[in-house]
């Protein structure tokens, strides 16, 4: 991120920027910076918090006003909890949707398919819930249904049904996973009187309760004796979390 | 927590290890108060528009996005799954504050918003982004931007 501030601004574009890393800003020295120490993908503090946002916004902006540099100076604030979900008793947030107890804890393959196929159709109604009630959803290639076959037939047969021809296989199977964990995500909060869960705690849910998380640790594992390179590389890097491998 | 010292490995020592240049020089341009600059967003995140390509790898490529854009037609498409995205599953603002730069302009604090936004996948080596950044310069200049804000994911 420093470094393309250094490129623009010796191009002659004034440049100001959000860090998240400070060290890495230390390091790179960029014109001006404005760090921040929140969450890895929430540059601005917190979602649906326009007030917070717009006080981080207006701090890194400003910095433009500086006489010299570089600058790089600290947001005094930490991002304000999710609370919503925090008020339902001492663990949190907990998923509105949950399914049965032996499906969660089934090792055989076949049977883990079937609870897929479960888990995408009970929250498929939620889903659509949300796309009513968010005006939008983060899934981008693939709808529930086709994401999730694509994934179950690759981890089991290892056969890419790839319907986008576009795409190669390694980013067919990376975005059916995103779009199947905000599948997931969307359905799993848009029902009433479920709230926003913390990063963690939906994380958790996601890799410890559901099928879906069965399934992609099994792609992984199928996409690691691939001899495509992009494939062995999405496999090891690209569909798992570090924190879940 | 985006803290290093707070982070739990091997997070940690992933991200103590990036790529991350260090210059001998450091480039400063001054310009006019801040109620009559004209401001372009410069994302990390691999965002794009709905039916864009999607980014595939670190190329050091970026998108085009349109400052009319509505929340529903962007989406993120970077290759990382170490960061959170329910963030921006929940309000593309708090990756994206185009609302937040359209309040600020409306109310004269920043003079206007560029007509073009522009999304990198961050983490691309900086250096395969220099080509593309120094020509993302006179892109800017052709909008008459004379303030970019970087916004990291």
């Amino acid at each position: 991120m420093g470094a393309l501030a250094h490129y623009l601004e010796s191009e002659g574009i004034p440049t100001t920027q959000i860090s998240l890393i400070r060290e890495h800003t230390e390091t790179i020295r960029p014109p001006r910076a404005l760090w921040v120490p929140f969450e890895l993908g929430r540059p601005l503090g917190a979602p649906e918090n326009p007030a917070f946002q717009r006080r981080v916004l207006l701090s890194a902006l400003e910095l433009l006003e500086a006489i010299q540099g570089p600058v790089l100076v600290d947001f005094p604030d930490e991002a304000p909890e999710d609370t919503a979900g925090s008020g339902e008793g001492p663990e949190g947030w907990s998923c509105p949707v949950s399914f049965s107890t032996e499906t969660r804890e089934e090792t055989d393959l076949e049977r883990l398919r079937t609870s897929l196929k479960r888990e995408v159709a009970e929250l498929r109604p939620w889903y659509e819930l949300s796309i009513e009630k968010r005006g939008r959803t983060a899934m981008v290639e693939f709808d529930p249904e086709t994401a999730s076959e694509l994934l179950s037939i690759f981890a089991f047969e290892g056969r890419l049904e790839n319907p986008k021809a576009d795409l190669s296989p390694a980013t067919a199977l990376r975005l059916a996973t995103q779009d199947l964990k905000a599948f997931y995500f969307e359905a799993a909060t848009a029902r009433p009187g479920s709230a926003s869960p913390a990063s963690g705690e939906f994380s958790r849910w996601f890799w410890l309760e559901t099928a879906a998380a069965g399934i992609l640790r099994a792609v992984k594992e199928r996409c690691l004796n691939e001899a495509d390179d992009a494939l062995r590389k999405t496999g090891a890097m690209f569909l798992i979390p570090m924190d879940q491998a | 927590m985006a803290q290093l010292d707070r982070m739990p490995e091997p997070m940690r020592s992933h991200l103590a290890k990036l790529p991350c240049p260090s210059f001998k020089t450091q480039p400063w341009v001054s310009g006019q108060p801040l109620a009559h600059r004209r401001v372009a967003l410069i994302s990390t995140a691999g965002l794009q528009r709905r039916g864009d390509r999607p980014f595939e790898g670190m190329t050091g490529d970026y998108k085009v996005i349109p400052g009319e854009i509505e929340a529903k037609d962007l989406v993120m498409t970077h290759i990382s799954t170490n960061f959170d995205r329910i963030g921006f599953q929940q309000d593309w603002n708090v990756v994206f504050p185009l609302d937040r730069l359209r309040e600020l302009a409306t109310e004269g604090i920043i003079g206007s918003m560029a007509d073009y936004h522009y999304s990198f996948m961050g983490a691309t080596d900086p250096v395969e982004m220099e080509p593309a950044a120094r020509n993302l310069a006179t892109l800017l200049k052709g909008d008459r931007v004379d303030a970019a804000l970087l916004v990291p994911v």
